[in-house]
């Protein structure tokens, strides 16, 4: 059951993907489920509407494969999760290895991957994207390799955490007519309209007179 | 060139793109009897002649009004987040109309988000209607347009009238606004040329809302009974509204349903969706390079065609035009693609008790999801503009508190800024900054980033899809425009604590790569004229031809008044004129200037 390829099996007798795990550990670091916070803040988290699988198939299906060896693989689109997956475990490994973890490592959760970003403590996870676009050893080389793409890392986890959010609180993670998200935040949904117009602040914009008064330069 | 067949129609005209500027441009031609064919890569909604254009090709193309149909958007723009906004398989999204594929790849080897739309109107199915002109400092005093703010005037004149382009209404949340920027000294704008701090209304190309719906008013009808905005507030979702409309008569003016209608009517222009330009076609002419045609793949069939006309116009954006000069093996003497400007975007939220709503506003939540998504905003040239921008849940989260230069909220220390927090925020956090979400107030911060050679699009060689080598993006700020965002960020935060809000978050945010301008810079690639300097019959007529960001101000007003001004030019250059003139004297342009 080695975490780098393949699935484990959870307690439940589930077979959890590499992939499918460790995003299921992002997922659940961003939109937690918070039981028992009350004060208006729902308790329901990622999980709760499987935002693991929704981030999962966004990732593979990010873009398609280019004419090469990828596509010569049988691969259509890029398989970008278990890419990602793979990166959010070095970058997690980067974290334990410099001792900057604030936490101590978990069991994962039942619906996690094996591998060390889904032993890390929530914030200790949001760490480990940090090394990984901005302050480890991936960015380092993307500064000494200037024309190598490797940026891309950065590009990637920007993209996760874009899309894990904006699909917790939309439709795109939750597709039934009251989605999860919206519920939280108290959205009612598509409207027709509302009556809410109060007027003008102006009334017409007018044709000013312009160029009376000059000077900004700042060429470069 | 070999293998494709030649296309049998025989356009005077072919354009590449039908987005936000283009189908400008084609009306202008269209007037003059001149006969344009638009190729658009993605979708055309709300036509007949694509019952289903997600699902199935349908024909190849249209020319006619009769095609248009509201009943077609109504079912299509469904106006959930998801469903339209995904940028993986949402209907408005960067990728092939068939929605069982992939988007298409482009190579970004850095922190940002892509945020462009292919199909028949473009960006503009998804923006906010937003149409302030240019400052006019950004034109008359940086050192990058060969043209001035005056020969502009006119063009933003003639769209200020067709649109049209008013006043946004004012809303709960804009009076909110508008309470902080008073209460921090700024002035009311008036005048449609700026060069002086200022707030104001947004001049917006949307409707104004029916008398009808006043908030102390009566209104309790469907909103189908009413023209105009419904102040629904689902610009980003494509703004269908109000539904049961004719197609022409949606509130929101995108190209879509304010100039596509406008450029089909004239009897000379034909529109060809799910059609991706792949090569410029040129032949050696008696001087310059000379443009003679474009080859563009079927996206559902992927045949190859040809089309020939006498001349071309480049109008697929920011990144794509320069992409497809580049796999032309077209001249580049080191501005191709360079020069690009993005706003520098940041967002900061204001999150208000509901006591203090009540007093300011008169109800006791902001409710950021009623009226114009961005109806209000605040001027200050040379350092950009504010403006609220409001969305539904997915998008407020994904911006505001997803994507960030600055790590996470929970490691930065804020001491000393006016901000209580920055950067991404995550966990619970987020969930209570979400339970939140109708009494927040949130700003973005268009920064007025000037071109830079280091910035823009390449291509990436190593990797292909079948329309040749991608593009690849590369954008990062000068110190320069980081100061010019910090002093937005710092005045949005004060309005919004002038206007009472108990909790301000700054996203710091990522490069967006949404508000494009300048990678095929007039006075760079481009003649005043809009013409390339180095090929003859070619021309460029969208947000890549502006000279730089226009200051900050939301470029589309003056990326569909350039490209009118490049139709009258391309018309009295190779055809016989314009018969009706924008101005009536137009400046004259030559080739060399």
């Amino acid at each position: 059951m080695g975490y780098a390829t393949g699935t484990h099996t959870s307690r439940e007798g589930v077979a959890v993907s590499y992939a499918r795990g460790t995003i299921a550990a992002l997922v659940d670091a961003v939109v937690p489920a918070t039981p028992g916070t009350g004060d208006g803040v729902q308790a329901a988290g990622a999980l709760d509407i499987d935002l693991d699988e929704t981030v999962e198939t966004a990732f593979n299906e990010l873009q398609e494969a280019p004419e090469g060896p990828i596509r010569s693989l049988g691969y259509e689109t890029m398989p970008f999760a278990p890419l990602l997956a793979l990166l959010l475990d070095v970058g997690a490994l980067e974290l334990i290895l410099k001792r900057e973890r604030e936490a101590p490592l978990q069991a994962p959760d039942e619906r996690f991957a094996g591998g060390p970003f889904s032993r890390l403590a929530r914030e200790d996870r949001m760490r480990a994207i940090r090394l990984l676009e901005a302050d480890g050893v991936v960015p380092a080389l993307d500064e000494r390799f200037g024309d190598a793409p490797i940026g891309i890392v950065a590009y990637l986890m920007q993209g996760a955490l874009f899309i894990t959010t904006m699909a917790a609180y939309s439709d795109w993670g939750d597709d039934s007519e009251r989605p999860q998200g919206w519920e939280q935040a108290d959205y009612p949904g598509p409207a027709d309209g509302y009556a809410v117009h109060m007027g003008y602040e102006v009334d017409e914009f007018e044709e000013n007179d312009y160029g009376a008064d000059a000077e900004e330069g700042d060429a470069e | 060139m070999t293998g494709s067949g030649v296309d049998m129609s025989d356009p005077d005209v072919v354009v590449v793109g039908a987005g936000g500027d283009a189908p400008a441009l084609a009306w202008r031609l269209g007037q003059q009897g001149i006969d344009v064919l638009l190729l658009e890569a993605g979708p055309f909604h709300g036509n007949e002649q694509f019952p289903n254009p997600h699902s199935e090709r349908g024909n190849a193309a249209s020319a006619s009004t009769e095609d248009l149909s509201g009943g077609l958007l109504d079912q299509q723009f469904t106006a959930r987040e998801g469903d339209m906004g995904s940028p993986v398989d949402g209907k408005l999204r960067w990728g092939p109309a068939d929605a069982e594929r992939a988007p298409w790849a482009r190579t970004v080897p850095q922190t940002g988000v892509i945020s462009q739309v292919a199909g028949v109107g473009g960006t503009t199915l998804h923006y906010y209607g937003n149409h302030p002109r240019a400052f006019v400092p950004s034109v008359d005093q940086q050192p990058h347009w060969p043209i001035d703010y005056a020969d502009l005037v006119p063009y933003y004149q003639h769209l200020e009238a067709v649109h049209p382009v008013k006043p946004a209404p004012t809303t709960p949340k804009a009076e909110l606004f508008f309470e902080g920027a008073r209460r921090s000294g700024y002035d009311l704008t008036t005048g449609l040329n700026v060069e002086d701090e200022g707030y104001r209304p947004f001049p917006n190309a949307i409707h104004q809302p029916d008398e009808s719906l006043r908030r102390d008013g009566d209104y309790d009808g469907d909103f189908r009974d009413v023209s105009g905005d419904t102040l629904a507030c689902h610009e980003h979702q494509g703004g269908p509204h109000p539904r049961g409309a004719d197609f022409e008569d949606r509130a929101k003016r995108g190209s879509l349903t304010s100039l596509v209608p406008k450029a089909l009517a004239t009897g000379h222009v034909e529109i060809r969706p799910n059609a991706f330009a792949t090569d410029i076609l040129t032949r050696a002419g008696p001087g310059p390079l000379e443009a003679c045609g474009v080859a563009y793949r079927d996206t559902w069939t992927g045949r190859t065609r040809r089309v020939f006309a006498d001349c071309v116009v480049l109008a697929a954006g920011c990144i794509e035009t320069p992409r497809l000069w580049l796999n032309s093996g077209l001249p580049d003497d080191g501005w191709v693609g360079k020069g690009l400007t993005t706003h520098h975007f940041d967002f900061v939220s204001g999150t208000f008790d509901s006591d203090t709503l009540e007093e300011l506003i008169g109800q006791r939540k902001v409710e950021p999801h009623q009226g114009q998504a961005a109806g209000s905003r605040l001027d200050v040239p040379g350092k950009g503009g504010i403006a609220v921008n409001t969305f539904a849940p997915g998008i407020t989260a994904s911006v505001m508190f997803s994507e960030s230069v600055d790590g996470f909220a929970f490691e930065n220390d804020t001491t000393g800024e006016p901000w209580d927090t920055q950067g991404r925020v995550t966990g619970t956090k987020l969930k209570e900054e979400m339970s939140d979400y109708r009494r927040m107030l949130t700003l973005i911060c268009h920064t007025d980033d000037r071109p830079r050679q280091d910035n823009g699009v390449t291509l990436d060689s190593n990797t292909e899809d079948e329309h040749g080598p991608v593009a690849r993006l590369d954008w990062s700020p000068h110190p320069e425009d980081d100061e010019r965002r910090d002093d937005l960020a710092r005045r949005a935060s004060k309005l919004l604590d002038e206007a009472g809000a108990n909790h301000i978050h700054r996203a710091a945010a990522a490069p967006i790569f949404l508000h494009l301008q300048s990678s095929m810079a007039l006075g760079k690639v481009l003649d005043s004229g809009g013409e390339a300097l180095s090929v003859d019959r070619l021309f460029v007529a969208d947000h890549s031809a502006l000279a730089n960001g226009v200051g900050g101000a939301n470029p589309t007003h003056t990326g569909q008044a350039l490209a009118l001004r490049t139709a009258e030019h391309l018309a009295d250059r190779y055809f016989d004129g314009v018969a009706d003139p924008i101005p009536a004297n137009p400046t004259p342009a030559s080739a060399d200037d």
